[in-house]
């Protein structure tokens, strides 16, 4: 069983979506992500341990090999896609309570920027790693932050900008959030956003790739 | 020398005696003159008059013409979004929306914007016929991102030959741009390919590799210079790079100038960059840019180096800034008073720390950032604070957070490079990754016994006697042995008669007596010559 668990983190990690996908070169023709999870559930194995030792183990190596620059965008992208496959295995289990997620993650891209790579790339992270995530969009502004916020009690947020002239609208987005919810957590990130940023702006964390948010989030709830 | 022939000089790696000097003017042009970003992108006149100004303002030696990645994009069908303080952001993506590659056509000379750039460029090239003018192109990869949306990345694994034709339909957009800029005026074409910096070596020369080179094999058969520009973390691509064979290759921050220039050189290319675009001309002031402009100036050095901010200057970056730059460029002097001042910053108490350490407690510190503001550097910090009490009194620790000038001295002492560290004693343990309890409590736990059995050694000590025979000392070895054995001391005797050993104490004839104390003074690691120094003038 353990060992079903370890070549469905393989999938995950390298990217194996299903059988039929010809990526990556070296699992060609082996079973993927896809008949490996569906697999697991008729030998009866727990849903939960499906994702926390199969999924999530194989989605914390990828983020890490992205961190070190092991791999890249599409590497993680091809890893995403084959969770999002097994995922949909489980999806019935989330919905009976029988799969627990760490919690709630709410992102957008702040108000006046419509870049979405970096924050799909977080959301796909952030969910591989057993969290539940809403996705704002893009061009979010501080009141449907807000809202969101209020809908999902307990959430955290996190707020992307690739732009230098859109992150400052986190500092605005980060005062109105605070002033609604003095006991929110908001993280901030995207490629001109600095530490020094985040602290300026009274934001509560930064980090500078995907996996540094889970470990953050992951270390609130811990 | 000046200007485009200045940069001709340092393309071709040649000497020079001034660095040439190119601000990233885009939308900022417009910031100059008052007006919005869109207003500016889409007038000739707007970007004739912002360029202009730039040059009278900034005295560069190169400027581009337009600073605008989403020109061939919307001519192509993606939709813009238009901002007031930046170029346009693309909305939709074409090849994901329904239209097939076989309905692209390269844009014609008189398409979309084409003409603004084109246009400024022949008025430009007359008003300023000394500054190089850089016509910047989109990248392929960047422009099949555009069109494609971000299937691209999945696609380079599920669909590589839809991928390439896309590549190869960009390429000949490129190539085209290529040509009416260069035949407008410009100088050098600049390929600005931004979105590499996402993807892996062996992606890179699969799929942008071969599109590239044909780009700057072409504007190389039309006798003109080229430069690729990258930005974001693109170290891993930096020799695919230049192995497409620009005359020059262009970076920002994310990337270490010197990291550029040793590899950049070693294939016979120029390079440029790195001013640092947000935390600096953005929100610095005059000081920190003229700082960081010296330290670029003084890493890339007088061969092939082009000063440069590391992209597009942000449109509202203060004049003052850029200026403060373009004086220190100009003025040999100027650069001698930033050196002065920084070297007086990083040499404090750098002599001091030949002690640090050697105290009978442990001290642990924490090079971070701010650990309230960085988690990495909270968790190391937690790390610490949970392991330390288990010492009982015998562990000390402090955080150092280098917001503060002290703690940067401080980090320069103990030759901290990255954030965050851990040091024990004033030696680096852990870099950057948190340690688990168990590998903290061992690293510490051995620092203790490597103090204490410090502390034994230091005890001991040695007399060697030199005599040329062994009669000949016997009295005195005696006396020794008494002395020894009355004061109650651990000392090593040992009888040295061998003529050739002893000349090596200066003595030719014996009997005579040398004592020895040992003292250890490091242990593990490699003292600075400052520290050398400092040890040997004790002796």
């Amino acid at each position: 069983m353990s060992e079903l668990l370890a070549q469905i983190a393989e999938c995950i990690e390298f990217g194996k979506i299903n059988k039929a996908a010809p990526f990556p070169p070296q699992m060609k023709g082996q079973d993927g992500a896809d008949e490996l999870t569906k697999q697991a559930i008729e030998e009866g194995v727990i849903a939960q341990d499906i994702l926390t030792e199969g999924l999530m183990v194989g989605m914390q190596k990828v983020g890490v090999k992205f961190r070190e620059n092991k791999v890249f965008v599409p590497q993680v992208l091809m890893s995403a896609k084959a969770m999002s496959t097994a995922m949909v295995h489980l999806k019935p289990f989330f919905l009976s309570g029988e799969v627990k997620q760490k919690g709630t993650f709410i992102i957008g891209t702040v108000e006046g920027d419509l870049h979405d790579i970096g924050k799909n790339l977080v959301s796909m992270m952030v969910e591989g790693n057993g969290w539940k995530v809403v996705d704002l969009g893009t061009d979010v502004k501080a009141e449907q932050f807000v809202a969101a916020m209020k809908e999902h009690e307990n959430a955290f947020v996190g707020l992307s900008a690739l732009l230098t002239t859109t992150m400052v609208n986190m500092e605005k987005i980060t005062k109105a959030i605070k002033e609604e919810l003095p006991n929110a957590k908001v993280a901030v990130g995207g490629a001109p956003v600095t530490a020094d940023f985040c602290a300026k702006i009274g934001a509560d964390a930064y980090s500078a790739d995907p996996q540094g948010l889970v470990e953050y989030l992951n270390s609130q709830v811990a | 020398m000046k200007g485009l022939e200045l940069i001709k000089k340092a393309f071709a790696l040649e000497e020079v005696e001034r660095i040439p000097w190119v601000p990233f003017v885009g939308v900022h042009g417009g910031y100059l003159t008052g007006v919005d970003a869109e207003t500016y992108l889409k007038s000739t006149d707007e970007v004739v008059k912002g360029v202009s100004k730039a040059i009278e303002e900034y005295n560069p030696d190169g400027v581009p013409v337009v600073f605008d990645l989403q020109i061939e994009a919307e001519i192509l069908g993606c939709n813009l979004q238009w901002a007031p303080h930046n170029p346009p952001a693309v909305i939709t993506h074409p090849l994901a929306n329904g239209t097939s590659l076989a309905d692209l056509k390269v844009p014609e000379i008189s398409d979309g914007r084409i003409p603004v750039a084109v246009e400024a460029t022949k008025i430009l090239r007359e008003k300023h016929p000394d500054v190089a003018l850089y016509g910047l192109i989109t990248g392929p990869f960047t422009l099949a991102l555009h069109l494609m949306g971000t299937d691209i990345f999945m696609k380079l694994f599920e669909a590589p030959e839809e991928v390439n034709a896309v590549m190869e339909f960009c390429t000949k957009v490129g190539v085209k741009m290529s040509e009416y800029l260069l035949d407008a005026g410009c100088d050098i074409i600049a390929v600005v390919d931004p979105m590499t910096s996402q993807i892996d070596p062996m992606t890179f020369e699969t799929f942008v590799t071969p599109y590239c080179t044909e780009i700057f094999d072409f504007v190389r058969k039309k006798e003109k210079l080229s430069s690729f520009f990258v930005c974001g973390h693109a170290q891993q691509n930096i020799e695919a790079m230049c192995n497409c064979k620009p005359d020059n290759v262009s970076i920002d921050e994310n990337i270490p100038l010197d990291f550029v220039k040793e590899i950049a050189l070693k294939k016979g290319i120029s390079f440029g960059g790195n001013m640092k675009l947000t935390v600096v001309l953005l929100m610095g002031n005059e000081d920190d840019s003229r700082e960081n402009a010296m330290e670029c100036l003084d890493m890339g050095g007088k061969k092939g180096f082009i000063l440069a901010p590391g992209c597009d200057l942000p449109m509202d970056t203060p004049p003052a800034n850029i200026k403060a730059v373009s004086d220190l460029v100009h003025d040999p002097y100027k650069q001698d008073v930033v050196r002065a001042l920084e070297k007086k910053e990083s040499t404090l108490e750098i002599f001091n720390m030949k002690d640090y350490g050697q105290a009978d407690k442990v001290i642990v510190d924490i090079i971070t950032l701010d650990s309230e503001s960085c988690a990495p550097c909270q968790y190391m910090v937690e790390a610490v604070k949970k392991v330390a009490p288990q010492f009982e009194g015998v562990v000390e620790w402090r955080e150092h957070a280098i917001k503060k000038m002290d703690a940067v001295t401080f980090m320069s002492s103990l030759m901290v490079k990255n954030i965050p560290t851990i040091c024990i004693d004033g030696k680096i343990a852990f870099v950057s990754q948190i340690p688990p309890k168990s590998e903290l409590v061992a690293a510490i736990q051995k620092r203790i016994n490597a103090k204490l059995k410090l502390k034994i050694q230091q005890r001991k000590s040695k007399i060697l006697l030199l005599c040329s025979e062994e009669a000949e000392c016997t009295g005195i070895k005696q006396n020794i042995h008494r002395a020894i054995t009355e004061l109650g001391k651990d000392i090593e005797v040992k009888v040295i008669s061998d003529k050739e050993k002893m000349a090596k104490y200066g003595v030719a004839k014996g009997p005579a007596v040398v004592t020895v104390n040992y003292k250890l003074k490091s242990e593990g690691i490699e003292p600075s010559l400052d520290v050398m120094k400092e040890w040997i003038k004790e002796l």
